[in-house]
């Protein structure tokens, strides 16, 4: 991250990347706790197989991380991902070939991110209530479709995707999930779309007087938003081997929570993929520690919860002294 | 102020009326009700009309306070596990004291408690106000779900009277929504305090200059909005008997769909107290009407969700051509 | 020249009927808000209201005002005027308790105040009408005159609303003002939510009112209106400062006027023994010198022809021609549509009729993308809203312009960035950091590296408004002589500028705006100053108006 103050961002660079520091820290710091008090949990085996679990809300959290920068939010990722569970799951079932079905899935997916955008973008209605009514039209899209019924019907082949090890050990979606990052990475820091993401965020309008097309800018975001769920839906669907309405529910709040406690400001023009990573991370694996250490799993939505305003009070209060 | 413009006032008037916050919502409604009046006749019977309100009581309840929340320019995404974690503070009271009265007040103080410590993380913590709610709704439903590891918890009958009683022939969920109502009337309309709700949010800045306790305001709706989950949480406790872990996941959503329905702006200083019960009231008829038409259960949220975008779209359109108009 | 200023309408001496509509008596006392001595209505003798004494202010080491001695009498309307960052924003400022004056004293009654913030200020009894309305816009008009304020109570506790309605009605009646007091203040014109300002500040028994060009965004017949009510002010003991550009309602309504130029106060004195002639020579310093030296240039081809331009409430009917390596510069006053004018040619708010062609093709212009893509770039007047974006660095926001510049294969590339910030920060000779954020820049360097922005565009029309706007004095000769290499590039250059001296130095055809027309062009190099000075203010130099 440091490597690109040469090109500079400046303050906000140089808070963000000693807030990764911290994050990162952070994250060291709890594994090497729950290594210490959680025997047996350290293992390279464990550390790798609970990405398995992650991935999929990791994947809402890239596209997340885009969103909340440009000062937007989509609270309709969970639904998105079981619509688009379902109309693969159910295209199939009426006898579409699964790779067309998954075509279909993805091209829903897109669909309906651009849904979202062209309300926020066209209509000029807040984020928050476009992707709250979406949230119910989604799910219920996908109610409709299933008419409340599982499918898991499903080849072989297809279930490997979220279900085969590299090697015994690697799952298979974590190398697809690291090239991910890094292009999600890359497309923030280093190309025009990432640039223009941020000034979104940053004001609005000097990037209309810029000369730069918002509508469409919040259209690419939100269809990439759709994309990531799609993508995401593919990978849970794979890895239960199962479509159903009720996939991933509530999964958008703690989706936020990780991007949010990586440090990307709710309102917009700040925010690095690196912090969305290690807040993922470090949500995920105290979770999954703790529920290893025979605590209650349930614990794991408190601390998070906690983590997240304890984080936060900590970002503003700490920028509000640097500033 | 020119005689043009005095005329137009007057002639306006009925167009005012039509530009107020809570025109387009009732006017949908009204029209709602006439479609099913003709073509679902059960539709229309005093019951089904006081059942509709009654279901929708709890929401109802809670968005009157989360409306002014949303009105003073912040957002209240906590009430879902709040009214799940009071339920619980109900339930445990009820259990073990017995009766209503005294479940009732230690959730309302519960929730008082909760709502209070979102208020202090919005104005002393200075945190934007969905992160700070977001963060109390994942850390009360964690509390939750370990709590009710042990299982299930049921309310004795005697304590379900807020939920299930009638008096005067009238539900208790309808009398306590009415209350609220009138008391959130009050409050908003005969109170400094609630008048500098709507200033703050319609211009926070001006709201300053002119020095209103935009910190003391702020703390005081987070706080109502705690309590009203409190209250609301008898009656839901009541109405469903049995609360689990995972109850009342996801109605932060609906008491926030609620208030937006009703045709209060999600940023602030626009809208009207009445509000979060026409919105309330219209999700009420719309599932209502499918039901009533034997509409498969999986079709209600997809058309809920559908509805919701048209009517915000369409009003959103309306302002747009009224800004080009003028 | 003074010979043909003397007479007419514009130096006479106030009007009469003003002097007569002020009864010394009949105060209402819902509204009394002091007993006006007796000669209120005399003007140098009544009462001292407010007595700012070498009150100063600076704003990062610079004096925005300093060593200004100013009284405000009770019944007085006491103009205000000098050309843009004189300082007379400020020093309303500083009476308003915005600012707290770093030397000097205000008193208020001949008590000296320290004025912590506009609460304490209004609590004295000044009360500011701002030029943007700050009005809570969701709220009734009623409720407007209330917030903030102990409202009446009914004897069952609650709210008297019908008291309240009846109060704000009488306020209104009292100005002669028809309004429904109980439509929200977005439902009103401009004219009509100034007047709830006006009635805000009588309600809370203002006694000295600062109006910011409160004519402004008005019509004639409603600037006639509200200054009916503020002579209706004054004789209730009131005294009115106000701050406008224009110079014919400096006569026609002030009692006295204070002229400020370069943060000082240059004059006070009574308004009938000032002519246009000595008022302009005093806002803009003498001798009228410029102070730029622009090299000779001849234009070449016409690059961008507009004609009949129009769009409802912001201009009219515009045509012009603006030439290769030609500098037009456009003046006139804040709010003559000006701005609305480059905005339009550049995409932001499109035009409702007539015609843009560039280098002799019509284009159509939807957005700002199609207008850079035709070469036409715009450099905002709103150099914080509208241009920077102040947490990313220099590099950054020159890149941001046209980021396609900076992209190899997709990327942007670090090196090429560098290379393009060093080449501008030292053709701009910008100074300070630039990896750290533009918003920690001075003003002068922000603007260069909002010019660098541009010119990174590589536009062949540049518009330019008001380039110099709070931009230190060693900066704007950088900025000036940029402009002018450029248009000796063959760049195509308009320049919209409220500062006359920078417009006659710089251009070699002047445009006049005002009231969205076009007067022009007048042609230089040897432009009269006093002909288009008065042109921006709407009268010609033999005192007829410029337009009916």
């Amino acid at each position: 991250m440091t490597a690109i103050s040469g090109t500079a961002i400046g303050k906000r660079a140089a808070a963000a990347s000693s807030r990764t520091m911290l994050l990162a820290a952070f994250f060291v710091v709890e594994v090497a706790a729950l290594g210490i008090f959680v025997p047996g949990w350290l293992t390279v085996d464990g550390l790798l197989d609970t990405s398995r679990i992650f991935i999929e809300s990791g994947l809402l959290a890239l596209g997340m991380t885009f969103v909340i920068i440009t000062g937007g939010i989509d609270l309709s990722v969970a639904s998105l991902l079981a619509l688009v569970s379902v109309v693969i799951g159910f295209s199939h079932q009426a006898g579409l070939p699964l790779p067309v079905a998954m075509v279909l899935g993805i091209g829903t997916g897109v669909g309906c991110g651009l849904l979202n955008g062209a309300i926020v973008a066209y209509l000029g209605l807040h984020p928050l209530v476009v992707t709250l009514a979406t949230m119910a039209l989604f799910r219920g899209g996908a109610y409709v479709i299933s008419n409340a019924a599982a499918y898991s019907e499903y080849p072989a082949w297809f279930t490997t995707i979220g279900g085969f090890y590299i090697g015994e050990v690697l799952p298979a979606q974590l190398p697809v999930f690291a090239v991910l990052c890094v292009l999600a990475w890359m497309i923030l820091e280093k190309t025009p779309f990432g640039r223009r993401v941020y000034g979104l965020g940053e004001n609005e309008q000097a990037v209309r007087f810029s000369g730069i097309n918002v509508a469409h800018l919040k259209l690419k975001v939100y269809g990439l938003m759709g994309l990531l769920a799609a993508l995401a839906s593919i990978i849970e669907t794979s890895r239960i081997s199962t479509s159903r309405a009720n996939m991933a529910l509530g999964l958008e709040l703690p989706v936020i929570a990780a991007v949010v406690l990586g440090g990307t400001k709710v309102t917009g023009g700040s925010g690095t993929i690196a912090g969305t990573l290690l807040g993922l991370l470090i949500l995920s694996y105290l979770q999954d520690g703790l529920q290893f250490a025979g605590i209650s799993s349930d614990w794991g939505l408190f601390i998070t919860g906690a983590l997240l305003v304890l984080g936060v009070l900590v970002n503003e209060n700490a920028g509000r002294n640097r500033g | 102020m020119t005689a043009l413009d005095v005329a137009a006032a007057r002639s306006g008037r009925r167009r005012q009326w039509a530009a107020r916050p809570e025109f387009a919502p009732l006017a949908f409604l009204i029209l709602l009700a006439a479609v099913l009046a003709v073509t679902t006749p059960a539709f229309l019977a005093v019951d089904n009309l006081v059942s509709i309100v009654a279901q929708v009581a709890v929401v109802g309840t809670v968005a009157l306070a989360c409306n002014t929340v949303i009105l003073a320019g912040e957002i209240d995404v906590s009430t879902g596990s709040l009214l799940a974690a009071c339920s619980l503070v109900f339930g445990a009271v009820a259990n073990s004291v017995g009766g209503v009265m005294l479940p009732a007040l230690a959730a309302i103080a519960a929730g008082a408690v909760v709502g209070c410590a979102n208020g202090l993380l919005v104005t002393v913590g200075r945190i934007p106000s969905i992160i700070a709610t977001l963060g109390t709704l994942l850390m009360l439903r964690g509390i939750m779900l370990v709590k009710a590891a042990v299982g299930v918890i049921s309310l004795p009958d005697a304590s379900r009277a807020l939920g299930l009683d009638f008096q005067l022939g009238v539900p208790v969920p309808v009398l306590i929504l009415f209350g609220v109502y009138l008391a959130a009337e009050l409050f908003m309309r005969n109170t400094t305090l609630g008048r500098d709700v709507m200033a703050i949010g319609s211009n926070g800045r001006a709201a300053r200059f002119i020095g209103l306790p935009i910190g003391r305001v702020k703390l005081l709706c987070f706080t109502l909005t705690g309590m009203s989950c409190g209250l609301a949480a008898g009656v839901f406790f009541g109405q469903i008997g049995q609360l689990q872990a995972t109850a009342a996941t996801g109605f932060e959503l609906r008491v926030i769909a609620a208030v937006v329905l009703g045709g209060t702006s999600i940023t602030g200083g626009r809208g009207s107290v009445v509000a979060p019960v026409l919105g309330a009231i219209l999700v009420g008829v719309i599932l209502n009407a499918l039901t009533l038409n034997a509409v498969p259960e999986t079709f209600e949220q997809f058309i809920l969700g559908l509805l919701i975008l048209v009517a915000i779209s369409l009003d959103a359109i309306r302002h747009r051509v009224a800004a080009r108009r003028a | 020249m003074g010979q043909v200023l003397t007479s007419g309408s514009i130096d006479g001496p106030r009007p009469v009927t003003s002097e007569s509509t002020r009864p010394d008596q009949g105060l209402e006392p819902t509204l009394g808000a002091v007993p006006v001595h007796p000669s209120a209505a005399a003007g140098q003798d009544s009462r001292v209201l407010c007595h700012m004494r070498g009150v100063g202010k600076r704003f990062s080491g610079v004096w925005a005002c300093r060593g200004i001695d100013l009284t405000v009498l009770a019944g007085e309307v006491h103009a205000v005027i000098g050309e843009n960052g004189a300082g007379k924003s400020t020093l309303m400022k500083l009476l308003h308790g915005v600012h707290a004056p770093e030397e000097g004293t205000i008193e208020i009654d001949g008590r000296a105040l320290t004025f912590g913030s506009p609460r304490d200020a209004e609590a004295a009894g000044v009360a500011m009408i701002p030029q943007e309305l700050d009005l809570f816009p969701d709220l009734s008009v009623c409720e407007n005159l209330y917030v903030g304020r102990q409202r009446p109570r009914t004897r069952f506790g609650v709210f008297d609303w019908a008291a309240m309605r009846r109060e704000a009605r009488a306020v209104f009646a009292k100005l002669g003002i028809e309004i429904d007091v109980r439509a929200p203040v977005r439902s009103l014109s401009s004219a009509s939510a100034q007047m709830v300002e006006i009635a805000r500040a009588l309600i809370r028994d203002a006694r000295v009112v600062l109006m910011d060009e409160p004519t402004a965004a008005l019509s004639q017949q409603e600037a006639d209106r509200l200054f009916a009510i503020v002579r209706d002010l004054c004789a209730r003991g009131v005294g009115v400062v106000y701050i406008t550009h224009r110079l014919e309602e400096v006569f026609e309504n002030a009692d006295r006027v204070t002229v400020m130029r370069d943060g000082a106060r240059v004059h006070t004195g009574p308004s009938r023994d000032l002519t246009t002639h000595s008022l302009v020579q005093m806002m803009v310093g003498r001798p009228l010198q410029k102070f730029f030296h622009r090299t000779a240039r001849s234009p070449g081809a016409v690059a961008l022809k507009v004609e009949g331009l129009t769009r409802r409430g912001a201009f009219e009917d515009v045509s012009f021609e603006l030439r290769k390596g030609e500098i037009i510069g456009l003046a006139g006053l804040i709010g003559a549509g000006r701005s609305e004018l480059a905005q339009a040619i550049f995409g932001i708010a499109a035009a409702d009729s007539g015609t843009i062609a560039v280098d002799g093709r019509p284009v159509s212009i939807k957005n700002a993308a199609t207008a850079l893509g035709h070469g036409i770039a715009y450099l905002p007047e709103e150099r914080r809203s509208q241009g920077l974006h102040l947490n990313f660095s220099s590099p950054w926001n020159i890149g941001f312009g046209n980021l396609g510049g900076l992209t190899r294969f997709g990327w942007v590339s670090p090196a090429q960035e560098r290379r393009t910030a060093n080449q501008y920060q030292s053709m701009f000779s910008i100074r300070g950091d630039m990896n750290k954020p533009v918003g920690g820049l001075s003003g002068g360097n922000q603007q260069k590296v909002l010019l660098s922005k541009l010119l990174f565009q590589k536009p062949d029309i540049i518009m330019l408004d008001e380039p110099t706007r709070g931009v230190d004095v060693g900066a704007r000769a950088e900025i000036y002589r940029i402009i002018d290499e450029l248009a000796n590039a063959g760049k195509a250059i308009l320049m919209i500028s409220s500062e006359l001296n920078e417009v006659l130095s710089m251009a070699d055809r002047i445009l006049v705006m005002y009231r969205g027309r076009l007067n022009g062009p007048y042609e230089g190099p040897d432009f009269s100053a006093q002909e288009i000075g008065f042109a921006t203010a709407g009268v010609r130099v033999d005192g007829t108006e410029a337009r009916p």
